[in-house]
């Protein structure tokens, strides 16, 4: 007996329903809701919008603010450095050694990552080792103060969130193989048009999933940036914490969250709109259109 | 990182393009190797190789997987460096000139057709790289897609067409840059044996009609003999023999070679005083007088060809027999335009059974299991010293194909 | 505002200065903040009720539950992260005989909201909560009443610290440890004296600019203000709350480096930052800590600050209510206090405990103890209709400091 094929899908909906549909359903709903007193963390009975209202006051706008400029920076300086990377490793490595390289990309996931954020916070402490050592050579007067401004946040983030563009793009690479290179190669591309025109438009699956697979979860982390950046590394996920931990009024959290969502998605469309943008020129000067062009034997 | 094109006028019409243009027209197109070594690691894949390949012509570079053919195409294209001698394209020696400074183009085995580009843009990606003008990138481009009959598939994207199709554009590619060499890396080999053997000779009348020196890389003997204007039989980094296709079947310079084009029986024996062959009970008379004159006295093969094997009825049983030999008919098969008899022979003469090809007409009507007499003439009988490397030492090759 | 602060071997590879800031967000805040995130969408789903307690049911003179009878086997306790010295834990095992399971939170609001969520089924039997909050878990019903006749023990605790405005008969709380909040700085560079919040907020403005940190609690936060202004910090006045956010958020905000709770983990002893607020056992391990403990400068808020209590407290419907009892009279008693003080480094509320502290040699108890003239500068917070508020002024300065 054929089986409808609608069954095998079942697990994937299941999951996507009971880790994100539900979750964020809730989540949503919450915010329509309000607070109901001092003891009561939401209420629902009289549903609003004055939750948004709240949330999208001066104080959650400069945070957003801050929180975008760090997750789109923080992406891109990634993306920057692992783009050479990842090439490096997928292509001018020899396969036994990018074992050995991958897997020192993915060795610092082994140790809770808040754990190596503090380390950093040590290394770059006033009195830490590498200040007095800088100051020891001579490369610095006074003591690193490096520790709670921004570079210190975008360090961190580009610490922790480095792997995750790496894995991806380093896939890419190695999926597009030698044969083709050697192809654009013979063609009179050098290395540089090589990498350029057929490289890394083929590597963009691995682009975006990397982008993605950093800047989602870069928005949402404040962990990261508070440590390092202490009163410059306030994100918005410490105000959504905030109200559901502090001030237990989840509606507002909720409200928060919900924003923080669309924000995401809007960046993430806005920056694959301008990617397209960027790109179009380039793929316009590609195509060649030829139907218009009478065949060879007629024009002798 | 590329210099400027020398030339400001890449249009030149035929033959050699901008940077081929040097002072030595007439060389345009020649390929020379010499005393070419390429090692990886301790094995070594080609071995002192020398080369000359006129400018024009449609040489197949032919051997087994491992024998150095692809190392010796790679080095051409500049995707491997010698580690001795010198390589001259054109005249000019091209060491340390990269691949994308070197005009010759390679057609790849595996098409390496770009597949986030279309058929035309994937014909156009070499024009581009010129900086051609954009009007004469689209003439260009159109015409090359019509030789290859695929200007209707200019829109596809490469995974959307068949392995044929595919091959096609890939030429497309390759030629539309007008390269003085072109290289060719077992392009055929993925197709199915119909689709191969029309691209033969569609490749062979390009060939032809183009005046392009085509390098083509190939395991397949009958793609070699059929489109090569000369064929280099190469085995474990050397080139056996380099000759026209006629003279490679005809006298084979080697037992290899022999052996490798076309079908061979091969029989062991000792080449006595008398100028007779003994391998067991059989006497072999060769009156090949040009491979025959450089074979001493000793351990010998003799090597006959299938189609020179004849079969009568079995005679009396009775001493030593002169270029004949009796045994039980094993098996017939119907080729088509030939059939095939396998006949058992004694083991003592270095080989179980001898294999007779006959075309269809002339066949004799014999029944499998009885007892037929093999024979053949004495020119037939090709006589070589044993073999200086034996066929199993070839290493395999060690370039990804 | 979890109150530990007794350094304590953790097995991490790291550069020795490394070692007590790792530990302090490990077992403190930090890495309590990743669990309640991770943990968020099960407490959310958890919660799913809307009612919440609000409609409160207590009843304020409920017979206690605790008998006497035999101890069961095991007894859980919700508390502070290490909040407790481990061989007092030990030697309740050995010579009690049930067995202790910890869990820690990280705020108050993240307790109540568990007891509310479970309504008497949590597990627990022993919760930690400050003193404020008391009243609203009575009357949500989240505590069970003590019965006194079995913690003989409370005898040798200082009167002074039983009988608070939340709970005044003790009839469901025991002080556990109180403390206070003041600030530290680094005289070299700060070289006058500084002695109140005025000063602070002067030096923070002036000297410490851009090398200050606050406390990362809301009610810390705008207490600067208030204490500084002889405004009582338990205000619900809107034109307080706004004064302050005002002063906050404008002429604060933007000379802080960073929120930090627990700068006695590495930021005194690294100087990171040369001005800190901080509570007085946390600011005593930073001074030990530091290699040049003279250059750091305590500071017990001026003229007025808080005091924190924490109190032991059973939950509603708790499964070892008699080993529940057991055990809270042991700790008070005089054999276990030393200890917990040598831990915690805050004072436990026991009668006696500064000069057996002296008596022991305990390091810096000017940092533990207080005078009676300082503790009466001392007020304890509240929680009223201004959280909310608070939380926002919070909110905003953080943003602002980080804009």
């Amino acid at each position: 007996m054929p089986r409808p094929r609608f069954l095998l899908a079942i697990p994937a909906w299941a999951w996507l329903v009971t880790f994100f549909v539900l979750p964020v359903a809730t989540v949503v709903y919450f915010s329509f809701g309000y607070k109901p007193g001092l003891f009561g963390t939401h209420a629902t009975d009289v549903l609003s919008l004055d939750r948004y209202r709240e949330a999208l006051s001066p104080t959650f706008f400069t945070t957003f603010i801050n929180t975008l400029r760090v997750g789109i920076l923080g992406t891109l300086i990634c993306l920057l450095i692992a783009i050479p990377m990842a090439y490096w490793m997928a292509v001018k490595v020899s396969p036994n050694r990018r074992v050995f390289l991958l897997a020192l990309v993915i060795v610092p996931f082994w140790t809770n990552f808040l754990v190596r954020t503090i380390g950093w916070q040590v290394i770059l402490a006033p009195e830490g080792w590498l200040s007095g050592l800088l100051q020891s050579v001579g490369l610095r007067d006074g003591p690193l103060a490096i520790l709670y401004t921004r570079p210190a946040v975008l360090l961190g983030v580009v610490y922790n969130y480095l792997p995750l563009m790496i894995l991806p793009l380093f896939v890419a690479f190695d999926r597009v193989g030698p044969a083709l290179r050697e192809a654009s190669k013979d063609l009179g591309a050098d290395r540089w048009r090589t990498f350029t025109q057929v490289t890394l438009p083929m590597a963009r699956p691995g682009i975006i999933a990397g982008v993605l697979l950093v800047f989602i979860p870069l928005m949402g982390d404040y962990i990261t940036a508070t440590v390092l950046g202490g009163a410059r590394g306030n994100m918005v996920g410490q105000l959504v914490a905030s109200q559901f931990q502090a001030a237990q009024n989840w509606a507002l959290g909720s409200a928060m969250a919900v924003l923080l969502i669309l924000v995401i998605a809007v960046t993430v469309l806005v920056g694959a709109a301008m990617a397209y943008l960027v790109s179009w020129p380039f793929a316009r000067h590609r195509r060649l259109r030829l139907a218009d062009l009478p065949p060879a034997e007629a024009r002798t | 990182m590329t210099d400027a094109p020398q030339d400001p006028a890449p249009t030149v019409p035929t033959g050699a393009g901008p940077r081929g243009s040097s002072g030595e027209r007439g060389r345009a197109g020649a390929v020379e190797l010499i005393g070419v070594t390429k090692r990886f690691g301790h094995a070594v894949a080609v071995d002192r190789l020398d080369l000359a390949i006129e400018p024009g012509e449609f040489i197949a570079l032919l051997g087994p997987s491992g024998c150095g053919k692809t190392t010796t195409l790679r080095m051409i294209a500049g995707f491997e460096h010698p580690d001795e001698g010198e390589i001259r394209i054109s005249g000019e020696g091209v060491r340390g000139v990269p691949p994308h400074r070197r005009h010759v183009n390679t057609v790849f085995q595996n098409y390496s057709l770009f597949p986030h580009m279309n058929v035309a843009e994937n014909v156009a990606y070499g024009l581009h790289q010129q900086r051609t003008p954009r009007a004469e990138i689209r003439e260009r481009v159109a015409e090359a897609l019509d030789m290859v009959q695929m200007r209707s598939f200019a829109d596809r994207k490469p995974a959307q067409m068949s392995g044929g199709q595919q091959q096609r554009v890939a030429l497309a590619r390759a030629l539309v840059n007008k390269p003085s060499v072109l290289l060719l890396d077992e392009p055929l080999g993925a197709l199915d044996r119909q689709l191969r053997e029309e691209m033969q000779i569609e490749l062979k009348l390009l060939q032809s009609r183009l005046g392009t020196t085509f390098v083509f890389v190939t395991h397949d003997q009958h793609e070699a003999l059929s489109m090569g204007d000369r064929i280099a039989i190469m085995r474990a980094g050397r080139i056996e023999q380099l000759d026209t296709a006629d003279e490679v079947y005809a006298r084979p310079a080697s037992a290899f070679v022999a052996g490798f084009v076309g079908q061979q029986n091969f029989i062991e024996g000792t080449l006595g005083a008398d100028g007779l062959v003994h391998a067991g009970p059989v006497r072999l008379r060769s009156t090949r007088r040009t491979e025959t004159e450089q074979v001493r006295p000793g351990r010998v093969r003799a090597a006959i060809r299938p189609e020179y094997v004849s079969l009568g009825p079995a005679t009396a049983e009775g001493g030593p027999t002169e270029n004949s030999v009796s045994g039980r008919l094993a098996g017939v098969a119907h080729l088509g335009e030939t059939m095939q008899f396998v006949v058992e022979v004694p083991a003592s003469i270095g080989t179980t059974s001898l294999v007779s090809r006959i075309p269809t007409p002339a066949a004799p009507s014999v029944r499998t299991g009885t007892t037929v007499t093999a024979s053949w003439s004495s020119d037939s009988v090709h006589l070589f010293a044993p073999d200086r490397a034996p066929a199993g030492t070839a290493t395999t090759d060690p370039v990804p194909s | 505002m979890s109150r530990a602060s007794r350094p304590r071997p953790v097995r991490v590879l790291a550069h020795s200065s490394a070692a007590p800031r790792i530990r302090s967000e490990l077992t403190r805040r930090g890495f309590l903040t990743v669990a309640a995130t991770l943990g968020g969408a099960t407490v959310l789903s958890a919660c799913g009720g809307e009612e919440s307690g609000s409609t409160a049911t207590g009843t304020g003179t409920a017979t206690p539950r605790a008998t006497g009878g035999d101890l069961e086997d095991s007894v859980s306790i919700y508390t502070w992260g290490d909040y407790d010295s481990p061989d007092v834990l030990e030697r309740f095992t050995s010579e009690l005989g049930p067995t202790i399971s910890l869990d820690s939170f990280n705020s108050n609001e993240e307790l109540i909201a568990k007891l509310v969520a479970a309504r008497g089924t949590s597990g627990y039997d022993i919760v930690v909560p400050t003193g404020q909050f008391i009243p609203q878990m009575i009357e949500n019903d989240l505590l069970e009443p003590l019965n006194k006749d079995l913690i003989p023990n409370l005898e040798h605790m200082d009167e002074n610290f039983l009988g608070r405005a939340w709970d005044p008969e003790n009839q469901w709380s025991i002080c556990k440890a109180w403390g206070t909040t003041g600030f530290v700085y680094d005289n070299t560079v700060i070289t006058r004296e500084l002695t109140t919040w005025n000063d602070f907020i002067d030096a923070a403005q002036n000297e410490a600019s851009g090398r200050t940190s606050l406390l990362d609690d809301p009610a810390e936060l705008t207490g600067i203000y208030f204490w500084a202004n002889g405004i009582d910090w338990t205000t619900e006045d809107e034109a307080d709350l706004q004064a302050a956010e005002d002063f906050l958020v404008n002429d604060m905000a933007p000379h802080i480096a960073a929120f930090d709770s627990y700068p006695g983990g590495s930021a005194i002893p690294q100087g990171t930052h040369v001005l800190m607020q901080s509570w007085n056992g946390d600011a005593r391990i930073g001074i030990m800590e530091s290699p040049e403990p003279e250059r750091w400068t305590w500071v017990l808020g001026a003229p007025a600050t808080e005091l924190w209590m924490d109190n032991w407290c059973i939950a509603k419907g708790a499964p070892n209510i008699e080993a529940a009892h057991a055990f809270i009279d042991f700790v008070l008693h005089p054999d276990q206090v030393i200890d917990q003080v040598d831990y915690i480094g805050y004072h436990t509320g026991a009668a006696d405990v500064e000069a057996r502290a002296q008596e022991a040699g305990l390091e810096m108890l000017d940092l533990v103890f207080f005078t009676d003239e300082q503790v009466a500068t001392m007020q304890e917070g509240e929680v009223n209709s201004a959280q909310q508020r608070i939380v926002d002024i919070w909110n905003r300065t953080k943003a602002a400091a980080g804009a």
